[in-house]
């Protein structure tokens, strides 16, 4: 055992120095903070372009309130950092139909306009099931057609209101929807007095969760995979033969995955810190409890022994650091397997897909995790489960690793296939 | 006296081929004993399995006494053939680590460290990281790392090889020190000359067998007294032609000639040639007896890759 933490101590002392984990520690969160600036940014990107389009209105009754309403928005329009849309008529008449459209396409094509509408004359009539009909080169602009199809009814509705006599501003005041505020639920306080739900934040409900599963990919994607530089190393540089004159390969190893461990709470304890730090700034001191924190910290533990096992094995059973690439991105992609799916979590965490994948022993440390940080978080069998396998498959993989190790380490020559590294479990 | 090291009939294979073949050796305690053999003859992998790095597929290892596998490791040390030190660590954490690895404190790692650096001459690298230092002086921080925990038995492969003659002298005073304190010291060797002059016993290996074992006396008297050295005005060239050559290794001044014939019917035909200025009836050098053994070899190999080639 003690040599074992001595392989640890010196392992963890030589991760913390190296240059991946300073430039993660630096670098993750300024590249974290820059992406979610640049999504800000980009989602509230303005277009400030000119949208000049042709509207075809063969009901002659919009083609007005169009113009009328670009034009009064046209005028916020540079500063509310909206594009301004300019509506020109062109009349139908004296072409065919299709005459018509295949100009107006070929202006579209020529720049000259962004697009044209054609408005149906019996757009008025409600029973009518005619509808707008847009056309542009540019299908993923959405702001234009949008704001056509909204206005276009405006105009549609208050001209049917008029046809039956009733007044739209009547009209407008009874139909004003209510509000929906989102609360959580009431509960009894220590004092025995019934407490009042607070208003549900999406930041607290989602933004919370999301970041904390976050932090597990930023911590375990920095500390497992250096594991596999560090066995490489040791395995070209022929350290491994005198390491293994000294201490059994098991311990070697484990006492890899526990610096590994150490590094990855190190990386955790310091971003976790900085994490409250500015959620108590922000006024949601709340928002991280100790239990969430203590959950975090056992995913962790599990998640690098086992991807750490794994590293290990591959570094140990392959003989350069190109071979030991190729073999890692099996189990990159068994990492990214939350990534690709924790928005399916999120939107339903009671679900069988959110269930399926939070029992996955590989996906638990970030789906299980996001699911306990979601309210009201799933049954504790489920959590249970969960632990339990996960639990049994780090066991599962440090053996299957150490196997691997003991026989690859000494190695030289070519790197092992998967096979072999197979048959090296098997046979011990 | 105890034997350090015991190997009865032990076999290790790799991919069906026996690259150690039914081996069997005694290693007495306080001795330096120089395994030699040509390369790929199986004198790594019998390091290793000494060290327990590898286990035999036959046969039984004794080590300071046990069998059992890492018992003795805390007093076994091994310094591999080349490297085996982390280039980014400074040479202080590398021995630090080195030693306690080896169930040593800090504060006796520190004091062995104080002892060895100015020793092995050394001084102000302590705080260097290894990728910095020449690659002499890696191999004496390398010796260090193996010494710094006291072991009882030390391995060392191929320790003087690539090593100026100064730092080679610096480690030869070394390894006799750890011998005068009752270490036993196995090294492997490719410089029959080091061998020669240091070792107490040698134990040659070829092609997974032994096929030498004992002091350089013993050695030598069974390969016989059929071996002369000659200087003559001629050179080589008047050695040929003599019925009584058997082979000739010619040094340019001096050539040691094998007999298969009488040595003074010999002095009598080469006296008859040339001037003769030096003429010494002795016995095989361990060089000429390795050659003899390992050359049947690469003839061989020789005439196989000619075989290969024709067809």
């Amino acid at each position: 055992m003690t040599k074992i933490l001595i392989v640890a101590q010196s392992e963890f002392a030589t991760l913390v120095r190296s240059k991946a984990f300073i430039v993660t520690l630096i670098l993750m969160p300024v590249i974290m903070g820059a992406s979610v600036f640049i999504m800000r940014m980009t989602r509230d990107a303005t277009d400030t372009n000119q949208r000049r389009f042709v509207y075809v209105d063969r009901s002659g009754l919009v083609g007005r309130v169009l113009e009328a309403v670009a034009e009064v928005r046209n005028q916020t329009a540079a500063t509310d950092g909206l594009a301004r849309f300019e509506p020109v008529a062109v009349s139908p008449v004296g072409r065919s139909n299709d005459d018509l459209r295949l100009e107006l396409s070929d202006r579209v094509r020529r720049k000259e306009i962004f697009a044209f509408v054609e408005i149906p004359p019996e757009i008025v009539d409600p029973d009518s099931s005619s509808e707008i009909r847009y056309y542009s080169d540019h299908p993923t602009y959405q702001a234009l057609p949008d704001w056509v199809q909204v206005t276009v009814n405006q105009a549609v509705l208050s001209e049917r209101f008029r046809a039956a006599a009733v007044d739209p501003a009547l009209v407008a005041r009874l139909t004003k929807p209510a509000a929906l505020g989102s609360v959580g639920l009431f509960e009894r306080d220590d004092s025995g007095a019934v407490r009042a739900g607070e208003e549900v934040d999406e930041f607290r409900a989602v933004g919370v969760p999301a970041a904390m599963m976050v932090l597990m990919f930023i911590v375990i994607t920095a500390s497992a995979p250096q594991l596999l530089n560090s066995v490489i190393e040791e395995k070209m540089n022929r350290i491994s033969e005198v390491l293994v004159g000294s201490v059994a390969p098991f311990e070697l190893m484990m006492g890899k995955l526990l610096g590994g461990v150490a590094v990855s709470m190190l990386l955790a304890a310091i971003y976790l810190a900085g994490s409250l730090g500015m959620a108590y700034y922000y006024g949601y001191a709340r928002a991280v409890t100790p239990v969430m924190a203590a959950w975090f910290l056992l995913f962790l533990v599990m998640a690098v022994l086992i991807f750490g096992s794994m590293f290990i094995a591959i570094g140990a059973a392959c003989n350069d650091l190109k071979d030991s690439q190729n073999m890692m991105t099996p189990v990159m992609l068994f990492m990214m397997v939350p990534v690709f799916t924790w928005g399916a979590v999120l939107r339903a965490p009671e679900g069988t897909v959110a269930l399926v994948l939070s029992l996955l022993p590989t996906a638990a440390p970030f789906l299980m995790l996001l699911r306990i940080a979601l309210q009201p978080g799933p049954p504790l069998w489920q959590v249970l489960l969960s632990v339990t396998l996960m639990v049994l498959t780090s066991v599962a993989a440090v053996w299957a690793a150490g196997r691997i190790f003991r026989t690859g380490l000494l190695m030289q020559g070519k790197s092992a296939s998967i096979s072999e590294m197979i048959r090296w479990v098997r046979q011990g | 006296m105890t034997d350090a090291i015991v190997l009865d009939e032990v076999t290790k294979r790799f991919g069906g081929i026996a690259a150690v073949d039914k081996l069997s050796l005694s290693v007495p305690s306080g001795s330096i004993y120089g395994f030699i053999g040509p390369n790929g003859s199986g004198k790594t992998t019998t390091l290793r399995m000494i060290m327990h790095i590898l286990l035999p597929d036959e046969g039984t290892i004794e080590v300071l006494g046990s069998r059992d596998t890492g018992a003795a490791r805390d007093q076994v040390s091994y310094l591999p053939e080349e490297r085996g030190l982390y280039k980014k660590m400074t040479v202080r954490r590398l021995l630090r680590y080195y030693g306690r690895l080896k169930g040593r404190s800090l504060a006796e790692v520190d004091a062995a460290i104080a002892e060895w650096m100015p020793r092995m001459d050394l001084p102000g690298v302590l705080d260097r990281q290894i990728e910095t230092l020449s690659k002499g002086m890696a191999q004496k921080v390398q010796f260090i790392a193996a010494v710094i925990s006291k072991p009882s038995l030390l391995i060392l492969d191929e320790p003087f090889s690539g090593l100026d003659p100064v730092n080679a002298q610096v480690l030869k005073d070394a390894v006799l020190e750890m011998r005068s304190r009752g270490a036993t010291v196995v090294f492997s060797t490719h410089d029959m000359g080091t061998a020669e002059k240091m070792c107490d016993r040698i134990f040659m290996i070829f092609r997974g067998r032994k096929v030498l074992d004992g002091s350089l006396n013993q050695i030598q008297e069974e390969y016989g007294a059929d071996t002369v050295r000659v200087r003559t005005a001629g050179g080589a060239g008047v050695l040929s032609g003599i019925p009584e050559v058997d082979s000739v290794n010619d040094f340019g001044q001096l050539q040691e000639v094998r007999l298969k014939g009488d040595p003074q019917a010999f002095l009598k035909r080469l006296s008859a040639r040339s001037d003769v200025y030096r003429f010494e009836v002795t016995r095989p050098s361990l060089q000429d007896i390795f050659v003899r053994i390992a050359r049947p070899q690469e003839q061989e190999e020789a005439d196989r890759r000619q075989e290969t080639g024709a067809a």
